[in-house]
């Protein structure tokens, strides 16, 4: 089922239907699946951006806050900048819009416990994300990796996001 | 005769030599209606023009359209566009092909030299001339038996994406706007429509299978074996290349740079290859490039781009000389180039060729990296707004008075850029004090950090906010670079920047990668030019 929908979409990027918005619901059923199977396909998230971009009056908020917080599982890469510049300048008047910006920003400049201290506030938005936490661990894993040669445990778990016992050492490792 | 009526605002005076003038510009205008002739010149010009395009001999087309066309423009049309279709028309036999092709050059002109810019009339038929352009060669069933110079294919393409950009400017300046031209801009919503655009390129680069061309060819094959029979033709073949650098610069235009840099997969930038001898399409090719790789933060991907560029520019400047039609364009867009340079290399340090350094220590580009390099925001989004190519809203909203939407394409993305400078704000001023040691405690480091900003000093958060920028600055400083491999998207994590450290304990290490100049190339190169020097004084004799 997953993998046909893979198929379906990546024949419809590879041609000059990405443009077409009658595809358009196909590709938001995908951005779903994404959020929902924890999988990531960052073309045709972009190509959904894209299809609002050149059709405002289709504009969805609601996929594009799932593309948003996908884009964030996906640091260190640059995702979400790619889709920031996508987003029409209409979106920024958006609440929700303005809050995952507001996320990425403070990861952009590491500041996690901060960045934990926001994802707390707003648990059913991140959590419609599945792997969502892990993914932003593992992001602060090779920043720590790269930066410290021994770091305080402490001070670790609390970049984690507070995490504790077998759920530390599976990311320690 | 000559439809006058068109050109009441171009402001003309003079045809040229072959009557003398009264010297009254009311009386000549007068004149040049009622007896305008086209000079003789001109008349066998585009006789011989034709001739040479229906024979299809590329060498002599690209002498007339490169140095004849622009030298009569000069002589009979400094002031005015070309005569228009009618007048033409009779002179070739109404021959279907040719017109096409002159009425694109007659646009090109007005577009690019009559005062105040073409007309809205103008910005729709010069759309339908190529529409049926591509439309007579789209929808062949055979290979049209048409043969253009590469350069002319290169420009026809990128001049059809500029008038898409320019048409989409003009729309947006809904102030300057007449009700009637504001009337026709609502109802008339077909041409220039960016589907329209997308549309042409990508079938054009469907037609002539340059994808799978590209990739036989970087696999070291022969493109001929997948080429098929349309693109065997050079005329398909080249289309279909310039064609992809056509998307490279809309999608730029934009905002979509994961698909600008996409769309080149399996070019080989930094090589020389059978598609790679125009060189204005090399140019515009590594600024796209360049401007994508900085947006998506792989500095170093955007240096190595660029500053390839500006060195082949800079050793092939007397190629660009001549022809001075193409200069001011290339000009401008080598300013921008070093511009963007100046920009990635205060983000990010890394050692570039002598000859770029020079450059850039001359011209004012010092002063300009400097202000940056000490945090100063405005002069960041001066040197991008000059630099950034003029983006476009794709979708503009239907035109109401008053209303002004152009600029936000560009606001949008200075926004987006300048967000991620200010996440960097920090990581100079780090920089410079790391630059200074081999080992540094935290604390000391913190207390220089504060120090540097005055205030109360309380030790423990000091300490936290630095920990934050250094994670940051490794986490900025670690770019995805490109190191093999057809799509210039893929790449490794690398550290490229000439300053790393680690930090233990309560240390940090810290490693100055910087490469010492090169300096024996150099020194090589003088020594050689001054013994040339030496042996040429002994051959003179007095």
């Amino acid at each position: 089922m997953a993998e046909t929908m893979k198929q379906t979409v990546a024949g419809i990027l590879k041609t000059i239907e990405r443009y077409n918005p009658a595809n358009l619901q196909t590709l938001e059923r995908y951005v779903e699946m994404q959020s929902r199977d924890n999988t990531y396909d960052l073309e045709a998230n972009l190509a959904v951006l894209k299809l609002y971009q050149f059709n405002p009056e289709k504009f969805n908020a609601d996929i594009t806050c799932q593309i948003l917080l996908k884009a964030l599982t996906n640091f260190p890469h640059t995702d979400f900048t790619l889709c920031k510049c996508l987003l029409l300048e209409s979106v920024a008047e958006n609440e929700t819009i303005s809050q995952i910006k507001y996320l990425a920003d403070i990861l952009e400049q590491c500041d996690f416990a901060q960045f934990w201290n926001r994802v707390h506030q707003m648990p059913e938005l991140c959590s419609r994300i599945n792997g969502f936490h892990d993914s932003i661990r593992k992001f602060v894993c090779h920043v720590v990796g790269i930066t410290f040669q021994t770091i305080d445990k402490n001070n670790l778990a609390n970049l984690l996001g507070g995490i504790d016992g077998m759920l530390f050492f599976t990311f320690v490792q | 005769m000559y439809s006058s009526d068109d050109y009441n605002e171009g402001g003309y005076e003079s045809y040229g030599d072959y009557e003398p003038h009264t010297g009254d510009p009311q009386y000549d205008l007068e004149y040049d209606r009622s007896y305008y002739k086209m000079p003789d010149m001109v008349k066998k010009f585009l006789v011989y023009f034709r001739n040479m395009i229906n024979e299809g001999v590329t060498y002599e087309i690209l002498n007339l359209y490169e140095i004849t066309f622009p030298k009569l423009t000069e002589q009979y049309f400094e002031n005015t566009p070309w005569p228009d279709e009618n007048e033409v028309a009779p002179i070739v036999d109404n021959d279907h092909v040719f017109m096409i092709l002159y009425k694109e050059l007659y646009y090109r002109d007005i577009y690019a030299r009559v005062p105040g810019g073409p007309k809205p009339e103008q910005r729709f038929t010069s759309f339908y001339n190529y529409c049926d352009l591509f439309n007579y060669i789209l929808s062949a069933e055979t290979p049209v038996p048409l043969e253009l110079p590469d350069q002319w294919l290169w420009e026809l393409v990128d001049e059809f994406v500029y008038q898409f950009q320019s048409f989409a400017q003009y729309r947006s300046r809904t102030s300057k706007l007449s009700p009637a031209e504001i009337e026709a801009l609502n109802t008339e919503n077909k041409a220039w429509n960016v589907l329209c655009i997308l549309n042409v390129l990508h079938s054009l680069v469907d037609k002539s299978n340059i994808k799978r061309q590209l990739e036989v060819y970087a696999a070291g094959g022969d493109p001929d074996s997948v080429a098929g029979e349309f693109g065997r033709h050079s005329l398909y073949k080249m289309l279909g290349y310039f064609s992809l650098v056509g998307l490279l610069r809309l999608h730029s235009l934009l905002g979509d740079y994961y698909q600008a840099i996409k769309v080149l997969e399996n070019i080989e930038l930094h090589k020389k290859s059978q598609y790679s001898h125009v060189p204005a399409c090399q140019i515009s090719t590594s600024y796209y490039v360049g401007f994508a790789y900085m947006m998506m933060r792989r500095y170093a991907d955007a240096i190595r781009t660029l500053s390839s560029a500006l060195l082949y520019m800079q050793r092939t400047k007397q190629l660009f000389s001549t022809r001075s039609y193409q200069n001011d364009q290339i000009n401008k867009q080598t300013e921008q180039m070093y511009n963007l340079l100046a920009i990635c290399l205060v983000l990010h340090p890394q050692c570039v060729d002598e000859s770029i350094q020079q450059v850039l220590r001359e011209k004012n580009y010092h002063e300009k990296m400097f202000k940056m390099q000490y945090g100063d925001l405005g002069e960041f989004e001066s040197c991008f707004t000059f630099a950034c190519p003029k983006f476009l809203s794709p979708c503009p909203p239907p035109i109401e008075p008053g209303s002004n939407y152009g600029r936000d394409a560009v606001k949008h993305q200075t926004q987006v850029f300048m967000d991620e400078v200010r996440q960097q704000k920090m990581l100079p001023t780090i920089r410079s004090y790391l630059k200074l040691y081999t080992t540094l405690p935290l604390a000391k480091l913190a207390a220089f950090m504060s120090a540097a900003r005055g205030g109360e000093r309380d030790a423990a958060r000091e300490h936290a906010a630095l920990a934050i920028h250094l994670l940051c600055f490794k986490h900025k400083m670690k770019n995805v670079v490109w190191t093999q491999g057809p799509s210039g998207l893929d790449g490794k994590f690398q550290s490229g920047s000439e300053l790393d450290f680690y930090i233990d304990n309560d240390m940090i290490h810290i490693a100055d990668t910087k490469v010492a100049h090169r300096y024996g190339d150099f020194f090589i190169r003088k020594l050689l030019k001054f013994e040339e020097l030496n042996r040429k004084l002994h051959h003179i004799k007095i």
